[in-house]
């Protein structure tokens, strides 16, 4: 009894207390804290070894307080782990040269995926592990609870309370995470009003407001010019509709980041319209406001997008789509990441999407050898959630087709997701689409990882669709008939070449490999007259004016 | 494609056979040391790049009217539509055919000269020398240039400029030195191209991620305004065929007066340029529309071809 008395149960609490006393001591009371004592707060909130978040993903970052960060002296602070969703800028790998942090886990690494791989490589990082987004936010709650969470909000009020605006992202789940486990969050805005549009997050949660310098950064992430897509894209993106959209009637979706589904969100109201689609397919979309889907929009194809972040420039035309999108009270989106995964992973029939490079059994991945870009949160939407419970015909559709359901269910029906894989043969400098050993092999060597990073694992995969044809691989009995669909739809690649005309013939007989022609599809027809809007501009005019490209994608 | 659907594709996206064929007369146009005689580059196998059969451009003569035209229509898709050997002699070329094709004409018809006068039309689409054979390209440059000389008194010659890689480079040096140059707002012309200024000078001098500001410094409203460009156009191959169908109902000396370089006076006019810009130090082109009398220069980029022509103020002219 003595014992249980002495236990303590609020060290947290009284760790925080010292903290906040520390920076009170220096900065006073308040929760404002200028730009130029940010450093100052920093070394009296953050303790060697902590857990620290620092937010960022493919979109908005806390750019100002990561560069502050670097400011702190390595002395006082040191041995920081770093939980975050993105590895995204400078500032994000100087914490690790100058010695303040020392491990890392997280999801994506976009432009600096090539400066992480070498940092690893020269002992300065410490790779705890990849993740998707939701794996990580999960483990925010488990076993990579911050200790203090630099964050990112457009505006504050004098007490504290966040408006995060249509780039909420993650602010919520690490601010959540931090603060329920008596941790110290730290907010960069863009500006102090005396009153927000809307409270995303509440001033309790949060400890110091830093109004900084510079608006932060934001990245046109998802923004594709239409005059860069090719006749070999077009083509794809025709068959896929007529294949896969059409023959499935996917009425729910996610599309991957790029030019192939750029083109089929182009050719909605065109192609699409004469295949007779309209109201048969797309009319949900787990998505961030792709500018190209306007078209199908504005001609009545899509009732609802629920998106994952903002897109710079997309602001007006989605506040006055209050049908389509998910808008507050206020006026304007949220766009909470968390809820976009989770309506991405279990809610959508199909996730369709481009990568890098397909290995014979089906296993692809956007890794290369030298660079570490991460998962984003591709995987969560690439795969077949073993979860889902509710049916939809495209669902059941799939399942029903699925040649090992049988070996492994026995006769209980159950449905498969589809997951879409658009290849072309030969990509960017004749890099083959379709290779026998992934590069994410050579990374895992590279970088010392303890498996090779695989974006969507081949049994996840339920189509590949290139300029050759559809592999409808789900079809498949066998993982040798499965590589034999593969082969047939390679091109002239070395897994291509594999391929053998007579079994080609037997797979096309079956259904399980389609060619154009099989799908009636004239690839002549496949031109840039088909896309519903050739450029931004065309792009702008079916917004009414209300999509205001940034200047990067304004050729005009 | 049919010559009719031809007439109203986008100039911007029509590959260079496309423009040549539309540019002509229906079905007058005859293509000269095209992909079947596969004149390639005798440089790029070596470094292990693939060739063009045509060498990236396009050659051969049509009719407009009377008028024998003979054109050189540039591919960019084809390395940015860089001038090497064999790309730079078939320009040089369909220079020489079209200065033969006049001797004849003024022998034959030398009272209806006007008529049937020859013409010289090149498409741009280039970003200058090829660097993989960057001597033979800049002796091809040279020799061009000389040419065109030839070329004053005999022959108008007539650049359209509106593909997508613009025309850059030393082969903006050229399409300067030609009688008249039409523009669409999507053409883009200049000497050193974006990315080259700001790997040189910074980012903070150009920032060639920037395409609005590519196109208000390079673009055809604003080469329309300085008086750089002489007409502008929609992006429609035809109507880039109406505009030069124009051209070549006017009289020759007309077409002269087009120059914006060639006489001491010219030249004149184009040094109080440079001085006008070191007194205005301007820092965008919307300071210079301004100047001119365009009170909202901000709603120049947003207007449509008609709109534009309608309300634009030029740069006055100093030598009519």
């Amino acid at each position: 009894m003595q014992e249980m008395s002495t236990q303590t149960w609020n060290a947290l609490r009284c760790d925080t207390a010292e903290r906040l006393n520390a920076a009170a001591e220096i900065l006073g009371d308040g929760k404002i804290v200028a730009a130029k004592d940010v450093t100052r707060l920093l070394e009296a909130v953050i303790h060697p070894g902590d857990k620290v978040n620092l937010e960022g993903n493919n979109q908005k970052q806390a750019d100002f307080l990561a560069e502050r960060l670097c400011r702190v002296n390595p002395k006082k602070v040191h041995g920081l782990h770093m939980v975050q969703s993105s590895i995204a800028l400078d500032s994000h790998i100087k914490l690790f040269e100058k010695g303040i942090a020392e491990k890392i886990d997280f999801s994506y690494a976009g432009p600096q995926a090539g400066k992480l791989a070498d940092a690893i490589q020269s002992g300065k990082v410490r790779l705890g592990d990849i993740h998707t987004y939701l794996e990580l936010f999960g483990r925010y709650f488990i076993d990579l609870i911050p200790r203090v969470a630099l964050v990112a909000a457009y505006q504050a009020d004098r007490d504290g309370n966040l408006y995060t605006g249509s780039n909420t992202e993650d602010t919520p789940v690490i601010v959540e995470a931090t603060k329920f486990k008596q941790g110290i969050v730290i907010a960069q805005v863009n500006e102090i009003v005396e009153r927000v549009p809307r409270v995303d997050i509440p001033a309790d949660w949060v400890d110091f407001v830093v109004p900084s310098p510079k608006p932060f950064y934001l990245e046109p992430l998802f923004t594709r010019d239409p005059a860069l897509i090719t006749e070999s894209q077009i083509l794809r993106a025709m068959m896929a509709l007529k294949g896969i959209y059409a023959e499935y009637g996917v009425q729910t979706v996610n599309h991957g980041i790029g030019f192939d589904t750029a083109a089929i969100e182009l050719l909605l109201p065109t192609y699409g319209e004469e295949l007779g689609l309209k109201g048969k397919i797309c009319s949900a979309f787990a998505l961030n406001p792709h500018p190209t889907l306007i078209p199908a929009i504005e001609s009545g194809w899509v009732k609802n997008i629920h998106c994952f972040g903002g897109e710079l420039g997309m602001e007006q035309y989605v506040r006055e789509r209050s049908d389509v999108f998910f808008i507050g009270p206020d006026g304007s989106p949220r766009s909470n990441r968390t809820y976009a995964q989770i309506a991405g992973h279990y809610a959508v029939d199909m996730f369709i999407g481009g990568t890098l490079q397909i290995d014979e059994d089906g296993n692809s991945s956007t890794a290369t050898a030298r660079r570490i870009a991460g998962f984003g949160g591709a995987p969560n939407m690439g795969c077949d959630p073993k979860g889902r419970r509710h049916a939809s015909p495209a669902w059941l559709q799939c399942g029903e087709e699925n040649g090992q359901r049988e070996a492994l269910v026995g006769r209980m029906p159950r449905g498969k997701r589809l997951v879409v894989q658009l290849q072309e043969t030969f990509r960017e400098k004749m890099a083959p689409g379709f290779v026998e050993r992934l590069d994410a092999w050579n990374l895992m060597e590279n970088a010392g990882l303890s498996i090779p990073p695989v974006m969507i694992y081949g049994d996840d995969l339920t189509h590949i669709v290139t300029e050759e044809g559809i592999a409808y691989l789900h079809r498949c009995r066998s993982i040798e008939e499965r590589r034999a669909a593969i082969r047939a739809v390679a091109g002239f690649t070395p897994v291509g070449l594999k391929a053998n005309p007579s079994e080609t013939r037997l797979l096309r007989d079956r259904g399980i490999v389609k060619t154009p022609r099989d799908l009636g599809i004239d690839p002549a027809r496949a031109s840039r007259g088909l896309l519903a809007a050739q450029n931004v501009r065309d792009l702008v005019r079916w917004s009414g004016g209300l999509y205001q490209p940034p200047g990067k994608f304004k050729n005009w | 494609m049919r010559y009719s659907e031809l007439q109203r594709k986008s100039f911007l996206e029509a590959t260079a056979r496309e423009r040549a064929i539309g540019l002509t007369d229906e079905g007058s146009f005859t293509e000269l040391a095209g992909p079947r005689d596969r004149m390639m580059s005798p440089h790029l196998p070596i470094l292990g790049e693939a060739v063009s059969f045509d060498d990236g451009v396009v050659t051969g003569v049509g009719l407009v009217g009377e008028h024998p035209v003979f054109v050189i229509s540039q591919e960019g898709k084809f390395i940015g539509g860089a001038v090497g050997e064999v790309h730079g002699a078939k320009m040089a070329g369909i220079f020489r055919l079209a200065l033969t094709a006049y001797d004849h004409a003024a022998q034959e018809h030398p009272h209806d000269l006007e008529r049937y006068r020859p013409a010289v039309v090149v498409s741009f689409e280039t970003g200058g020398v090829r660097l993989h054979e960057a001597n033979a390209g800049l002796l091809a440059h040279a020799e061009i240039m000389d040419l065109i000389q030839d070329t004053k008194g005999k022959v108008p010659v007539i650049s359209l400029i509106g593909s997508k890689v613009g025309c850059f480079g030393g082969m903006g040096f050229v399409a300067a030195a030609t009688d008249v140059i039409l523009m669409s707002p999507q053409g883009r012309l200049g000497l050193t191209g974006p990315e080259v200024i700001e790997q040189e000078i910074g980012k903070e001098e150009f920032d060639a991620s920037d395409k609005s500001l590519i196109s208000r410094t390079t673009g055809g409203k604003h080469k329309y305004i300085m008086c750089d460009c002489n007409e502008l156009v929609e992006d429609r191959i035809g109507a880039f065929r109406d505009a030069l169908c124009g051209l070549l109902n006017r009289p020759y000396s007309s077409l002269c007066r087009c120059r914006r370089i060639g006489s001491y006076e010219l030249v004149r006019e184009q040094m109080a340029l440079v001085r006008l810009a070191a007194q205005l130090n301007p820092s965008d082109s919307k300071d210079i529309w301004r100047y001119y009398g365009n009170a909202e220069p901000d709603l120049i980029p947003e207007m449509e071809v008609k709109e534009f022509l309608k309300t634009a103020h030029r740069r006055p002219r100093e030598v009519e």
